[in-house]
C-alpha cells in the first residue's frame, strides 16, 4: 500500500477502486472502517453482527463501484449501503444481543457534556432499547452527521417523520436518564 | 413562552433550529425558571454527548478480511482503445467480402443516381499492405491491453 500515502485524493482512490484496483479499495477500507463499523454497531447493536454487516458494505460497495457516478459524496454514498444492510439484517433477525461500550467515551469535546462512563453506559444502554427507527435516526443524525433532509432520502421517510423520530428519541432518552440516575446525580457528572 | 412551551422547543433551542423571535421568548422565560434551566442544561449535555460519540474500531484485520473476501474476478480496465482490438476482425471481413462489398457499392450508387460509380483501381498488393498494416495495429492495441492488465494483476 505504499504507492498510495494518506493525502491520495478520495476521487482518485474511488475512481481507481472502480476500475478494480484493490490497493486503492484497501485505503478507502482503512480510511472509512471506523465510521463504517461504529454506524452498524449502533444500528446493529451486537459487535459481531455489526462487523459483518459492515464487511458486507464494503463488499457491496465494491460490487457497485462501477456504477458510482459521483453524484452524491462517496462517504454519503457508503453510510446508505450501510444503512440498507443493516436494516435488512435487522429485519430478517429480530433477536437483540446486550451491547457493551456501543458508546464509547469521547475523548474530547465540549464541556458541557456526559463524560462519566456510568453516565454513558446508561445512555447508550438506552438509545439500544430506542425503536429502530429512532435509534436509525437519532445515530445518522448525531453520528453520521447528516441533515434531515438527507436521512430522509435515505430512509425513504418524509423529513417531518425524521425529525420527529429524533425528538422523540431524545426525549425518550432524557426521561430515562433521569429516571435511572436521578438529576442530583446528573447534576454532579455533567460537568466533571 | 410559558414552561409547556419552553419544554416542546428544548430540543430545537439547543440545536439552534429555533427562529430568533422564539430564541428571544425562550431566553426570557429561562431568566426566571429554575426548573427549564435544568431541562435546558440536561438537553444540552444528552444533545452534546451524542454528537461527541467515539468512532469505533472494529477488530484488528477487519480491513484484510474485507479485501479477501472481494470477489476475485478481475476488472480490466476498460477503455475506448480496446475496441481498436476489433481492427484485425474488421480487416479480414472486409478483406473476405471485398468482392460482394464492391458489387453491393455499385448497386447502391446506381440507386442514388451516380451511374458509373467505381471504387479507385487499386492492386490486391495494395489493399494487402493496407489490411497488413490495420491488422498490425489492432493486434499491437489488444497485446498491449494484456500487458496492461497482467500488470495490473501482479500489483494487486
Amino acid at each position: 500500500m505504499s504507492r498510495y500515502v494518506e493525502s491520495t485524493s478520495e476521487e482518485a482512490l474511488v475512481s481507481r477502486s472502480a476500475r478494480g484496483d484493490e490497493q486503492a479499495f484497501g485505503v478507502l477500507v482503512e480510511r472509512y472502517k471506523g465510521m463504517l463499523y461504529s454506524m452498524a454497531r449502533r444500528l446493529m447493536k451486537d459487535p459481531g453482527r455489526a462487523e459483518d454487516a459492515a464487511q458486507e458494505s464494503f463488499i457491496k460497495a465494491w460490487a457497485a463501484l462501477p456504477g458510482f457516478k459521483g453524484e452524491s459524496k462517496f462517504s454519503s454514498w457508503l453510510y446508505r449501503i450501510c444503512y440498507n444492510t443493516c436494516i435488512s439484517e435487522l429485519r430478517r433477525r429480530r433477536p437483540e444481543v446486550e451491547l457493551d461500550e456501543a458508546m464509547g467515551v469521547p475523548v474530547e469535546g465540549p464541556v458541557q457534556e456526559f463524560r462519566n462512563r456510568d453516565i454513558l453506559a446508561t445512555i447508550q444502554e438506552e438509545v439500544s432499547r430506542l425503536p429502530d427507527d429512532y435509534r436509525a435516526a437519532l445515530t445518522l443524525y448525531h453520528f453520521n452527521g447528516l441533515s434531515y433532509e438527507e436521512i430522509a432520502k435515505l430512509t425513504h421517510k418524509p423529513m417531518g417523520t425524521v425529525k420527529a423520530h429524533i425528538h422523540r428519541a431524545r426525549a425518550a432518552l432524557k426521561a430515562r436518564l433521569l429516571e435511572r440516575v436521578g438529576w442530583d446525580n446528573l447534576k454532579e457528572v455533567m460537568w466533571q | 413562552m410559558n414552561c409547556e412551551e419552553v419544554r416542546r422547543t428544548v430540543q430545537d433551542y439547543v440545536t439552534r433550529e429555533l427562529s430568533p423571535e422564539n430564541r428571544r421568548l425562550f431566553d426570557t422565560h429561562l431568566v426566571e425558571c429554575a426548573e427549564c434551566q435544568r431541562e435546558l442544561a440536561l438537553m444540552t449535555a444528552l444533545v452534546s454527548t451524542l454528537d461527541h460519540q467515539t468512532v469505533l474500531a472494529p477488530s484488528p484485520g477487519f480491513g484484510e478480511k474485507v479485501l479477501a473476501a472481494l470477489p476475485k474476478q478481475r476488472r480490466c480496465f476498460p477503455s475506448p482503445w480496446w475496441s481498436l482490438a476489433l481492427a484485425p476482425l474488421l480487416a479480414g471481413l472486409v478483406w473476405l467480402f471485398r468482392v460482394p462489398l464492391e458489387r453491393g457499392m455499385v448497386h447502391v450508387a446506381g440507386r442514388v443516381g451516380l451511374d458509373g460509380f467505381t471504387l479507385p483501381a487499386v492492386s490486391y498488393q495494395q489493399v494487402g499492405i493496407a489490411a497488413a498494416t490495420i491488422v498490425g495495429l489492432g493486434l499491437l492495441v489488444a497485446v498491449g491491453g494484456v500487458v496492461f492488465c497482467w500488470r495490473a494483476y501482479l500489483q494487486e
